[in-house]
C-alpha cells in the first residue's frame, strides 16, 4: 500500500512541472479574463469595479462605441477570411499537385521554394512587402511604370489593400498547406490511378473521382486551420495597411488590442476577445464534427 | 521528343515562374539591403545595386545607425528561443513519459484530454489575462515575460506522447527487471530513443517563439528589450521605412538565423506539421 501511494507520487511529480506552467499560462488565464471582462478593468487605475455583463450587454447594444467597434472588426475579418481561405485551400493544393507531377529528382527543391517564406516572422514578411507596394519607390510600381500602366496604390486604397493583403497572405502561408497536401496526395494509392487509366479515365477525371475524394479529410482539416488562421489575422493589417484605407481592414483582432492597449479599457477588450475566441473555437467544433462523421461514415 | 518529356519540360518551367515569384521578394529584400538610401529609393529595378555598400549592415550592427540595438535584439531573440525551447522539451518529455508510460499516475485520461482540449483554445482568449497576469507580478519587460507563455504550450506534449504510446514495452520491462526506476527509465531509455522527434519539436518550438511577434510587441516596453521581430515591427512603423536600405538589411540580419535553421530542419519540420495534422 505504501509502495503504490509512493509510486503514484513519483509518477505524478513527471507530469508536475508542465501541469505548473499549464495552469500559470493557460488555465489560469482563461478565470481570469472572464474575471476581467465582467469588471470596469482600466490598465493604470487600481480599482476595478464589478459590472456584470455590462460590457457583453453593451456589445451587443446597437449604436454605442463597442458594439460598432466588434461587428465593423467582426465584418472585416469575415471579408479577409472569405477572399482567403478558398485561395488557401486551391493554390495550396494546385502547387501540391504540380510538385507531384515534376521529375522526383528536383521536387525537394521546389518544395522548399515554395515553403520558405513561411519561415520568416510575421515582421519581416511585412517589412518585405512594405517595400514591394510602395506606391512612389516599391518594385510593383516601378515595374507598372516601365509598363506604361499607373502606379497603384497598394496599400491605400481599396480594392487593393485587400489584393495585397490577401497576396501576402497567400505568398507567406500557402507553404503549410501545400505540404499537408502532399503528404495527402502521397497516400493515394496509386492501383486507384492505374485501374482507372484502363478504363479510359482522362487526368480531370481521375482528379475529380480519385483525388478529391481521397483527400476529403484533409481538405476538411486544411479548410478548417486556414479559416482559424484568417480569423486570427492581424500582422498583415497591423503592419501593412495599419488597418486602412479608413478603417476598412481594421480586423477583430486589432480592435480588441487597440481597447487594450490604447485606451486602456482591458474590461471590454476582454469581453470581445472571449467573444471572438467563443466564434472561432464554434468554428472548430462544427468542422470536428463534420470530420468525426465523415469518418464514421467511411469505417 | 515523346509527349511524355515535353509535358515534363512544361511543368518544370511552370515551377520555375512559380518559384521566380516566391522568391523574388527574398531576392529583393538582400539585393536592397545593399544599395544606399539614394539608389534605394529611385524605384530603378536593378537586382544588382549600382554602387554596392555593406555601409548598411556595418552601421546597423555598430548600433550607430538610427539608435536600434539590432545586435541586442537578436541576442534576446537567440536567449529566450533556445530558453524557451530548453524548457519546453524537458518538462513536455516528462509529462508524455508519465502520461503514455506510467499507467499508476493520478488522472491519467484526465490530464490528457485537458492537455489536448487546449490545443483547440485560441491566443487570443489568453492574450490580455495573460498581460495582465505579467503586469500585476512586475514581470512585464522582463525575459520571464518573454519565454514563460510558450511553456503551456501542449503541443510537444501531444507530439512525444504519440511517441512514447507507440514504444516497444518489452525493452521498458527488460529494464525494470533490471531494477531500473523512472527517472533511470525516462533519463536512459526513453530519451536517447526519441532523439529524432525531440530535434522535429525542438525545430518547431524554437521558430515558433523566435518569429512570434504580437506578445513580445506588447510584453517588452523598453528598446533594449525587445526580441528581433518586436523590433523589426516597430521599425517598420516608424520612420525608418524613409530609408529602405537600412531596414532590408536588419531584415535580412533578423531573417537569416532562422531561414538558415528551416532549411537544415526541413525535414523534421515537415514532419511536425504533418503529425500535427494526422491528429
Amino acid at each position: 500500500m505504501v509502495k503504490s501511494w509512493h509510486s503514484k507520487l513519483t509518477s505524478s511529480l513527471f507530469v508536475l512541472p508542465y501541469f505548473i506552467c499549464f495552469a500559470a499560462f493557460l488555465l489560469f488565464p482563461i478565470l481570469y479574463g472572464v474575471y476581467i471582462s465582467l469588471h470596469n478593468f482600466e490598465l493604470l487605475s487600481p480599482e476595478h469595479d464589478f459590472v456584470g455583463l455590462k460590457h457583453y450587454i453593451t456589445i451587443f447594444t446597437p449604436g454605442t462605441y463597442l458594439n460598432s467597434l466588434f461587428f465593423n472588426g467582426l465584418w472585416n475579418t469575415i471579408q479577409f477570411v472569405i477572399y482567403s481561405v478558398p485561395l488557401l485551400i486551391v493554390v495550396g493544393l494546385a502547387l501540391a499537385m504540380l510538385i507531384q507531377h515534376l521529375p522526383s529528382k528536383i521536387r525537394g527543391m521546389f518544395r522548399t521554394f515554395y515553403f520558405l517564406p513561411y519561415a520568416l516572422s510575421a515582421s519581416v514578411m511585412s517589412v518585405i512587402w512594405l517595400m514591394i507596394f510602395d506606391t512612389n519607390s516599391g518594385f510593383l510600381n516601378s515595374l507598372l511604370m516601365k509598363l506604361n500602366i499607373p502606379a497603384i496604390p497598394w496599400l491605400t486604397d481599396q480594392p487593393w489593400a485587400w489584393v495585397s493583403l490577401i497576396t501576402t497572405t497567400l505568398w507567406w502561408t500557402i507553404g503549410f498547406n501545400m505540404i499537408i497536401f502532399i503528404n495527402a496526395l502521397n497516400q493515394v494509392p496509386e492501383d486507384f490511378y492505374e485501374a482507372a487509366s484502363l478504363d479510359g479515365a482522362n487526368a480531370w477525371d481521375k482528379f475529380i473521382h480519385i483525388t478529391l475524394p481521397s483527400i476529403k479529410p484533409v481538405m476538411l482539416f486544411v479548410m478548417i486551420t486556414s479559416t482559424i488562421a484568417s480569423f486570427n489575422v492581424f500582422a498583415q493589417p497591423f503592419l501593412l495597411t495599419r488597418g486602412g484605407p479608413g478603417d476598412s481592414t481594421k480586423v477583430l483582432l486589432i480592435n480588441v488590442l487597440d481597447q487594450a492597449f490604447i485606451r486602456k479599457e482591458i474590461g471590454s477588450a476582454s469581453a470581445m476577445a472571449i467573444l471572438m475566441a467563443l466564434l472561432i473555437m464554434i468554428i472548430s467544433v462544427v468542422q470536428f464534427k463534420l470530420t468525426y462523421g465523415n469518418k464514421g461514415e467511411e469505417s | 521528343m515523346s509527349m511524355k518529356r515535353i509535358k515534363t519540360l512544361l511543368l518544370v518551367l511552370l515551377a520555375s515562374v512559380i518559384a521566380v515569384v516566391f522568391l523574388l521578394p527574398l531576392v529583393w529584400m538582400i539585393s536592397t539591403s545593399f544599395k544606399n538610401d539614394f539608389e534605394a529609393l529611385s524605384g530603378k529595378m536593378n537586382f544588382i545595386p549600382l554602387k554596392p555598400t555593406f555601409d548598411n549592415y556595418i552601421k546597423g550592427f555598430s548600433g550607430e545607425l538610427m539608435n536600434v540595438p539590432i545586435l541586442k535584439w537578436i541576442t534576446n531573440s537567440l536567449m529566450v528561443g533556445i530558453a524557451g525551447t530548453a524548457i519546453v522539451l524537458l518538462i513536455a518529455s516528462m509529462a508524455a513519459f508519465a502520461l503514455a508510460r506510467l499507467k499508476d499516475l493520478p488522472l491519467r485520461r484526465t490530464l490528457l484530454s485537458m492537455f489536448i482540449a487546449s490545443l483547440m483554445i485560441p491566443g487570443v482568449l489568453t492574450f490580455l489575462p495573460m498581460y495582465m497576469e505579467f503586469n500585476a507580478l512586475g514581470l512585464i519587460n522582463t525575459y520571464a515575460a518573454l519565454i514563460l507563455p510558450y511553456t503551456a504550450g501542449a503541443f510537444g506534449v501531444f507530439l512525444l506522447y504519440q511517441f512514447f504510446i507507440s514504444f516497444p514495452k518489452d525493452i521498458e520491462e527488460a529494464a525494470r527487471i533490471d531494477g531500473a526506476n523512472k527517472w533511470k527509465l525516462y533519463t536512459s531509455i526513453m530519451l536517447p530513443s526519441s532523439v529524432s522527434i525531440m530535434v522535429t519539436l525542438l525545430i518547431f518550438t524554437f521558430m515558433g517563439i523566435y518569429n512570434d511577434f504580437v506578445w513580445p510587441l506588447y510584453a517588452t516596453t523598453s528598446p533594449e528589450m525587445r526580441t528581433i521581430t518586436a523590433g523589426i515591427a516597430m521599425m517598420a512603423q516608424g520612420s525608418y521605412t524613409q530609408s529602405y536600405g537600412k531596414l532590408m538589411a536588419m531584415t535580412a540580419a533578423a531573417a537569416i538565423p532562422v531561414v538558415v535553421i528551416f532549411i537544415i530542419g526541413q525535414r523534421s519540420f515537415v514532419k511536425a506539421i504533418t503529425q500535427s495534422a494526422i491528429k
